[in-house]
């Protein structure tokens, strides 16, 4: 029997950062087919670029044996691809019908605008009723709940003709019986022949519904398993990689101190469906400590991070409370205020919410100081310090590639915008510190810069937060480890910690 | 993921090899050229861009007006001579650049706060309402009426602006729809005005009474008002404001982008009223400059076309006070040289818009030449 989907030697890279370097996978007709590994791995790029989002730098794809190049997702629609992404692809206010409309295929004699939303509803009732489920054809988008959307957009690839089936963490957004009702909705449509692919960091998952899996990370496919004869911990393993943790890790020189920063039952308002992206956070943060903060992306900790840092998306519906010490419950505290009690934050988005690229050097380094007063009275900034002061900071913490400080932010490269967010950030000793994948996209000498000025700050008394996806970084700089999934802390560990064992209850949704 | 395809859509040149092989099969004007997004121009190489664009606009529109039949050798010595080198013609283009000036103001410094202020015009009624109540009701003594008019200006076009900034603020009610529809509310209402109790009693005509002496915008002698002191006075001010003022570098981080601004400190919803208070407060001024500078008195139609104009003049100066003082000079004397064109060729005076769209169609198009950088391929292919 053919491979449904063959991919072989990949290669792909984006502004230079290699996604993927070689990597393969193939998928039989009839079979369901787990792709498993962390964020970052390189499963949304492969899986794009079958479906003909991103043309490949260098491989190979084939599509029944046979060789095959896509100019466009349309072009691997023509070869019976369908992709169902994690965002899903759907115009809001359109009904039902009108959105699968926009995908069918043509007709091939002249039907009326009417005519073609009738047929198209009949279509739709009947391959949902052959799925196992209802939906109504004429409701608009935004009436559904995500898993009816995501319903929606299943339907949307199966009447555009897919039988090769790709679906991006299908079960990420689901409640635990919602995936449950999917995933056998998937295994029912492998049965009739079709080939599905799984793009999953979900161990169980893999292990209840898949036929095999293929486990990549860094960019490269590890292997490819049959998931019942596999253990969990071999699978768990070759996800997040050898142990490496306790190399590099350096535990604080002096013993932690007190309470620093309490967060107590804190949960964000619930959806039309009843989630909650924070359902009841709960950790302690001590003075002189890095608390590591482990997870699969998505599970709440940009919130965290957010309603930290007091961004105003969601910030006046939170309950519980983020107390700082010596200054009361965080909640009540508008973003400038939060500076001035010594927070310094280290977003995740770096130009989303740390830099103004289209602002210079001068002025995102001095944004974070103008209100004490240093740069000059309201009716006055003084210009030549802040020039002074930036320039200082440029070269305390090595930012390269500043020719001048009225250059644009946005000319910096990754690592040394990080580090002149660092320079802003660390200039005033600060009490507390977020910061929220710190590394990420940088090199290895960047990064090791940054992990050394976090390290300084926690040796100089403050309590640093550590957000990060990326294990080995948490496990390296932090003294206490927690994970999080699903809104909430589901474990702390103390140092050195198992990786084996974290990276199992970042997996379990249990 | 989000970040790696923004990557892919943004540096497509880049990721894509075959984007450059694609670029080097379309041949343009006979040789091979790739058309790149550039990240980066120093100023100086800008404002030669934008000052061409400016004279190709020129160059389009002196072919219209010689199509128009104004004689093509008259059209120098009507643009340039008569209107800087005339002394009365120049004295008008100042009488007509100070409401100019004033509403090019209002409108940088809106959107510098990213507040599409489209109601320039309706805020300038009610300053002009504002100043002929204070005349009309007689309020406070002679020696401090101007003042008191100076003042009730500015207060009505900020309270005209202040529903449409709280709107948007709070409720994010969409700024352009409410500012605009306010423009017709205030229209209609100065209409009710000057057809109704404000009107003159002694020639029943649709303005309001004449200011006396003291409730006039004073000349400063040579026939030149003081108006275009006061506009000259504002400009300095919002440049103090935009340039110097710690207000002017949280505006930036507000224009460049509001959410880093948030977590960087910077009290976003207190500069966003400030600035488009002092925007509604500056185009009241408008409105009073016209009527106590020009005018003197409230008349049914005096704000038209000041709106667009205002909104011309701060997106050709780019949102910074002191460009938008020369922009709105240069728009003043279109407008004055429009006038005698109708007088001397019978050129409607509907050319004078056309003539300002023109240029804005070159100016913004001119952008794309800031934006790209048109490589020629074969040099690529070479080294």
């Amino acid at each position: 029997m053919p491979n449904a989907l063959e991919l072989t030697g990949i290669r792909k890279s984006f502004d230079g950062f290699a996604a993927l370097t070689d990597a393969h996978f193939e998928a039989r007709w009839g079979e369901v087919h787990a792709l498993l590994g962390e964020n970052g791995a390189g499963k949304s790029s492969l899986m794009n670029i079958a479906a003909g989002l991103y043309a490949p730098e260098a491989g190979q794809m084939l599509v029944d044996d046979n060789v095959v190049r896509f100019a466009g997702p349309a072009d691997a629609a023509r070869h019976r691809i369908g992709m169902v992404h994690q965002h899903f692809k759907l115009v809001r206010p359109f009904t039902v019908a009108e959105n699968i409309l926009l995908t069918a295929p043509p007709p091939a004699d002249f039907q009326s605008h009417g005519e073609r939303l009738r047929g198209i509803s009949r279509d739709i009732r009947n391959k949902a009723s052959e799925l196992g489920f209802e939906i109504d054809p004429a409701r608009r988008i935004d009436a559904l709940s995500i898993a009816e959307q995501q319903r929606v957009e299943i339907l949307k690839v199966l009447l555009a003709g897919a039988r090769i089936l790709i679906l991006d963490e299908p079960t990420a957004v689901l409640t635990d019986h919602e995936a449950a009702r999917l995933l056998q909705t998937v295994r029912g449509l492998a049965r009739t022949g079709s080939a599905v692919v799984l793009v999953t960091h979900k161990m169980a998952d893999v292990k209840t519904y898949a036929d095999r899996v293929t486990v990549m990370r860094g960019g490269r496919t590890i292997a490819t398993l049959e998931p019942g004869a596999t253990p969990v911990a071999e699978l768990v393993k070759l996800t997040v990689g050898e142990s490496i943790s306790v190399q590099g890790f350096q535990p604080a020189k002096s013993p932690r101190g007190a309470v620093r920063l309490t967060v107590r039952g804190l949960r964000s308002a619930a959806s039309a469906h009843g989630r909650r992206v924070l359902d009841g956070v709960d950790l302690q943060l001590h003075a002189g400590e890095i608390y590591g903060l482990a997870g699969v992306g998505g599970n709440g900790q940009g919130e965290l991070a957010g309603a930290i840092m007091g961004l105003p998306d969601g910030g006046s519906s939170l309950e519980g409370e983020i107390r700082l010490e010596g200054h009361g419950d965080l909640k009540a505290m508008a973003a400038p205020e939060r500076r001035n009690v010594g927070i310094a934050a280290i977003p995740a988005d770096r130009y989303g919410l740390a830099l103004a690229g289209s602002l210079s050097v001068a002025e995102n380094f001095a944004i974070g100081r103008v209100h004490t007063g240093r740069y000059g009275p309201a009716w006055h900034l003084r210009q030549g310090r802040i020039q002074e002061d930036t320039q200082e900071a440029v070269r305390a913490f090595d930012v390269q590639g500043v020719r001048s400080v009225a250059q644009k932010a946005a000319l910096l490269s990754g690592g040394n915008a990080q580090k002149l967010v660092l320079a802003r950030e660390f200039g005033k000793s600060p009490s507390l510190v977020l910061a929220h994948s710190p590394s990420r996209g940088l090199d290895v000498r960047a990064s090791a810069e940054v992990h050394a000025r976090l390290r300084a700050a926690r040796d100089g008394g403050a309590a640093v937060l550590l957000i990060s996806e990326d294990l080995d970084e948490v496990l390296q700089l932090a003294d206490r480890v927690g994970v999080m999934t699903r809104g909430r802390i589901a474990g702390e560990f103390a140092q050195p910690a198992d990786r084996q064992v974290i990276g199992q209850a970042m997996v379990d949704h249990g | 993921m989000a970040d790696a395809s923004l990557a892919a859509v943004a540096q497509p040149a880049q990721c894509d090899p075959d984007a450059a092989q694609r670029a080097r099969r379309q041949p343009l004007a006979g040789r091979r050229y790739a058309l790149e997004i550039r990240q980066h121009m120093g100023w100086q190489r800008q404002a030669l861009i934008l000052a061409i664009a400016f004279l190709v606009g020129l160059a389009i529109s002196a072919a219209i007006l010689v199509a128009a039949g104004v004689p093509a050798d008259e059209l120098a010595n009507e643009f340039v001579m008569q209107t800087f080198f005339d002394g009365q013609n120049f004295r008008a283009v100042l009488f007509q650049a100070a409401p100019m000036i004033l509403v090019g103001l209002a409108g940088s410094l809106a959107f510098r706060a990213r507040f599409w202020n489209l109601g320039l015009e309706g805020q300038m009624v009610w300053g002009a309402i504002g100043a002929t109540a204070v005349s009309m009701w007689q309020v406070g003594p002679e020696t401090l009426r101007l003042p008191l008019m100076f003042a009730a200006a500015i207060g009505c076009g900020l309270a005209w602006v202040l529903g449409p900034a709280w709107l948007k603020i709070r409720l994010g009610v969409n700024e352009i729809i409410s500012t605009l529809m306010l423009n017709y509310m205030a229209a209609n209402f100065l209409l009710h005005l000057v057809y109704g109790s404000w009107k003159d009693p002694k020639d029943n005509f649709p303005y309001s009474p004449q200011f006396r002496a003291f409730e006039r915008l004073p000349e400063l002698g040579a026939g030149v008002s003081s108006a275009i002191l006061l506009a000259a006075v504002v400009a300095l001010l919002a440049w103090w404001l935009v340039g110097v003022s710690r207000a002017g570098l949280y505006l930036r981080f507000v224009d460049a982008n509001p959410r880093v601004a948030h977590a960087n400190g910077v009290p976003v919803r207190r500069t966003i009223y400030g600035a488009v208070l002092l925007s509604g407060a500056m185009a009241g001024l408008a409105g009073f400059a016209v009527a106590s500078g020009q005018e003197g008195r409230l008349t049914q139609a005096f704000y038209q076309g000041y709106g667009f104009s205002g909104i011309l003049i701060a997106f050709l100066a780019r949102n910074n006070p002191l460009a938008a003082t020369v922009v709105a000079l240069l728009v003043a004397a279109l407008f004055v040289t429009g006038r005698s064109l109708q007088v001397f060729y019978q050129v409607p005076f509907s050319m004078v818009q056309l003539i300002q769209a023109i240029i804005v169609v070159c100016v913004a198009a001119s952008d794309f030449f800031i934006r790209h950088r048109l490589r020629r391929v074969g040099a690529e292919a070479a080294s």
